[in-house]
């Protein structure tokens, strides 16, 4: 720690703001024990409900609800990041399934960097056709907690192996607008069903539970966590996207990105609101110890003139999270 | 303008709204590019379902599809070479069968310079494929034919009407394509594969630039004395423009020989014998000879015979100078004796270069997006590249749950090829440039360098791997 604090020395009266710990999630997470519907309406009397986010955050995406579609417009970073983590999605999901068709090869090495190149073709190609074969059998129903203009809600909602997307999110404007624009596309304005509810009022639970971009614009996140686990079916997944609370992410996110680049409208992000992704493991381990499995975790970062592109160093900026819930 | 736009947009969309047809992907033009995107979508595992609808106004299942199943005995006169990287794509990840039979890999280019001993001798074995472009069509429609695959339609005999958007105020709205038969389809994704004079590419607004070069390709099907000894194509680049002999299997050959207008007439107005005596001439006589011939022949001061006569005469002059006559099969192509009748035509050398490739719900392909001088047999190759950059954007962006006709999913097809195809047309350009001249201290500094090349391998082996892919 305090050699990363010399190494930002330059940079620190700009980053003294930055707790060191994210004092709401820690708190709310040793607190509690159990995730229950009953606990998460009690533990919260100060507000209305336990899953909102603050208004001004709402009054934030609101006013950005008009461009939202503008694939060149103010969201154009979060377009192109949604590619990134559509890639996660898909290679996540496809991980999971079981080759059951003892005729296909599967090998027990990284044959890339051994075989020719035309084998390991063939072989992928196989392993591909199977594992399409096998997601082809699933008809998966998932919530996307807090979709905006339906970015992610959309690009879900193509895939065959989805059979419905039930979308929800606090600022109404930006659900007009998510349904105004899927209703013009025929193959999926029957699958995806846009909601403005707060979490807690969803029924129902949902084979996968998506969170990317959202954690850092809630005031509780933990509470977020547990009432989106409490959606989530046996064997099924949640994902989830955030930034760490590091000088990196703040040079990023909100330094370059909001104020130099100017590629991110001013005032999305707020660094306080970050969450580290130890932070997220840790409440796992706190909370669910034995129920759950972390299937993958990376980080993203964005390139100037390349696009958003995936890495492993997942305690830095940008990550995407997928964890499994155990039967 | 305005009003009569209006008019028929009010029309379109109340008489025939019932009528109008869905489809994710629909392909203006059947050519090559148009043919092989069809296939290569119901080719391909992640777009098969896409629903595809394919336009052309030709007549592609009956006569062009015949092709295949009943090829004619000669050569047609519409013959490209096709990079193995094409080939390549075209057979294996496209899976066509081409009718091997009439292909002609060869084995090399041998180039001069009209004005000087300038020499570049290119070799690679199967360095590219003469083929018929009738071949590629019909082995596209065949193997079309033989799968028959699941949501596709080709629509020949039948041309576009009009296109609109269906919300004339969005243009992300989806295109409606009305068709002379009737039928108006509205497609997730418009693609134009409708040649050098695109009626999407006008649609779209997309600017396209360039110039005519002022200068004609005159093409036919050549019979030669013998097999050539060395598979190979010949070009030497004349002051009028280059005039290339390419292989085809046994004693047959293609010509394109690029000249300025006037005298492409010529070369189309003149008897059998009389052309295939310039041709041979082209090749191996000064460009002072050949200035005299045109000359003469344009007026009128020397018979077809007499040029025929000297022709010959000069040439055995020529021939007889070599100690070896080894060497005439080294340095010349075999001598032509006949072209097939009715196989010479002339068409306009052009460049043009679209701005962008995409836009919203559509993208360009082929000559819609470019068009080159035929110098280096670049324009179809060129189109293929588009095709398979074009596939790869489509299968990323149906993985990633996009909406495929959006400027989103569409853009990294663009940035593929444009470089790509910038480049190549820009080295085709300023070769043009470099030859049609013969201002004597411009023929020497490229003829040093022509020569210069030719010693240098790695330089060498460099530009054969840019027109024909790396070294295998």
């Amino acid at each position: 720690m305090s050699s990363r604090t010399r190494l930002f020395a330059p940079l620190k009266r700009c980053y003294s703001e930055i707790p060191k710990y994210n004092t709401e999630f820690i708190k709310s997470s040793s607190s509690t024990s159990l995730p229950s519907a009953e606990h998460a309406t009690t533990s919260n009397t100060g507000k209305a409900s336990g899953t909102s986010a603050s208004e001004d955050e709402i009054f934030h995406f609101q006013q950005l609800a008009p461009t939202w579609w503008d694939t060149w417009g103010s969201q154009r970073i979060l377009h192109k990041m949604n590619l990134v983590r559509m890639d996660f999605f898909q290679r996540t999901i496809r991980n999971e399934m079981k080759i059951r068709n003892d005729d296909v090869y599967i090998p027990g090495f990284n044959h890339r960097d051994h075989l020719p190149s035309y084998v390991t073709k063939a072989i992928d190609q196989d392993i591909f056709k199977e594992v399409q074969k096998e997601l082809a059998k699933n008809k998966f129903d998932v919530l996307d907690i807090g979709c905006g203009g339906g970015i992610l809600s959309e690009s879900l909602g193509r895939l065959p192996f989805i059979q419905s997307v039930t979308a929800i999110d606090l600022a109404p404007e930006c659900i007009e607008v998510a349904k105004a624009h899927a209703a013009k596309d025929p193959s999926i304005k029957d699958k995806i069903f846009y909601k403005y509810l707060p979490l807690e009022k969803v029924h129902g639970q949902y084979d996968i539970v998506t969170m990317f971009e959202m954690l850092e614009h809630v005031d509780e996140p933990s509470e977020i966590l547990r009432q989106a686990w409490s959606k989530l079916q046996p064997n099924g997944i949640v994902f989830l996207s955030t930034i760490n609370r590091d000088p990196v992410s703040w040079f990023t996110t909100i330094f370059m990105a909001e104020q130099v680049l100017k590629v991110v409208p001013k005032g999305t992000h707020h660094v306080d609101k970050y969450i580290n992704s130890s932070e997220i493991k840790q409440w796992f381990e706190e909370n669910l110890s034995g129920r759950y499995e972390i299937l993958d975790t990376k980080g993203t970062m964005y390139l100037p003139l390349t696009g958003w592109v995936e890495h492993d160093c997942a305690s830095v900026g940008n990550y995407s999270m997928a964890i499994k819930k155990l039967k | 303008m305005l009003n009569t736009r209006i008019l028929r947009r009010s029309f379109f969309s109340s008489a025939l709204k019932l009528q109008v047809k869905r489809t994710d992907v629909l392909i203006v033009g059947g050519g090559p590019a148009g043919l092989t995107l069809a296939a290569a979508i119901k080719q391909s595992p992640h777009l098969s379902n896409l629903s595809t609808v394919l336009v052309d106004a030709g007549d592609l299942k009956e006569k062009i599809a015949g092709f295949y199943h009943d090829p004619p005995e000669n050569f047609t006169n519409r013959v490209i070479s096709l990079t193995p990287q094409s080939r390549h794509f075209l057979e294996d990840t496209v899976g066509v069968s081409l009718m091997e039979e009439r292909i002609q890999p060869f084995d090399g280019l041998y180039v001069t310079d009209g004005c000087s001993d300038g020499t570049l001798d290119m070799e690679r074995d199967s360095m590219g494929s003469m083929i018929e472009i009738l071949n590629i069509q019909s082995s596209l429609l065949a193997k079309l034919q033989a799968t028959n695959p699941a949501k596709l339609d080709i629509l020949d005999k039948t041309k576009v009407q009009s296109i609109e958007y269906e919300d004339p105020e969005d243009n992300k709205s989806w295109p409606v394509v009305t068709l002379d038969n009737g039928d108006q389809y509205k497609t997730r994704l418009l693609i134009g594969a409708d040649g050098f004079n695109s009626p999407v590419r006008k649609f779209s607004g997309i600017e396209s630039r360039g110039w005519f070069y002022n200068r004609f390709g005159v093409v036919a099907t050549l019979k030669l004395e013998y097999p050539p000894f060395k598979i190979r194509g010949w070009q030497r680049f004349l002051p009028t423009g280059p005039v290339a002999h390419l292989p085809l299997p046994n004693t047959n050959s293609t010509l394109v020989w690029s000249t300025t207008e006037p005298l492409s007439r010529l070369l189309l107005s003149l008897d059998d014998d009389v052309f295939v005596a310039l041709v041979n001439a082209s090749f191996v006589l000064e460009d002072v000879d050949l200035e005299y011939y045109y000359k003469s022949l344009q007026d009128g001061t020397i018979t077809g015979e007499e040029v025929i006569q000297d022709v010959d005469y000069r040439i055995n002059e020529k021939f007889n100078s070599f100690k070896d006559d080894s060497m005439i099969d080294e340095k010349y192509p075999p001598r032509v004796i006949d072209i097939l009748d009715k196989s010479r035509a002339r068409f306009p050398l052009k460049l043009s270069h679209a701005d962008t490739y995409v836009a919203e719900r559509i993208a360009l392909v082929g000559d819609a997006a470019h068009t080159t001088h035929p110098l280096a047999g670049q324009g179809l190759n060129m189109g293929q590249g588009d095709v398979e950059s074009l596939v790869k954007t489509l299968e990323k962006a149906t993985q990633r749950g996009l909406d495929i006709g959006s400027l989103l999913s569409l853009e990294p097809y663009w940035a593929d090829r444009y470089p790509t195809n910038n480049m190549l047309l820009g080295v085709v350009d300023k070769l043009h440039k470099l030859y049609s001249t013969d201002f004597g201290p411009l023929v020497s500094l490229r003829t040093f360098g022509l020569n210069l090349v030719n010693n240098l391998q790695p330089l060498k082996d460099l530009m054969i791997g840019k027109v024909s892919g790396p070294n295998k």
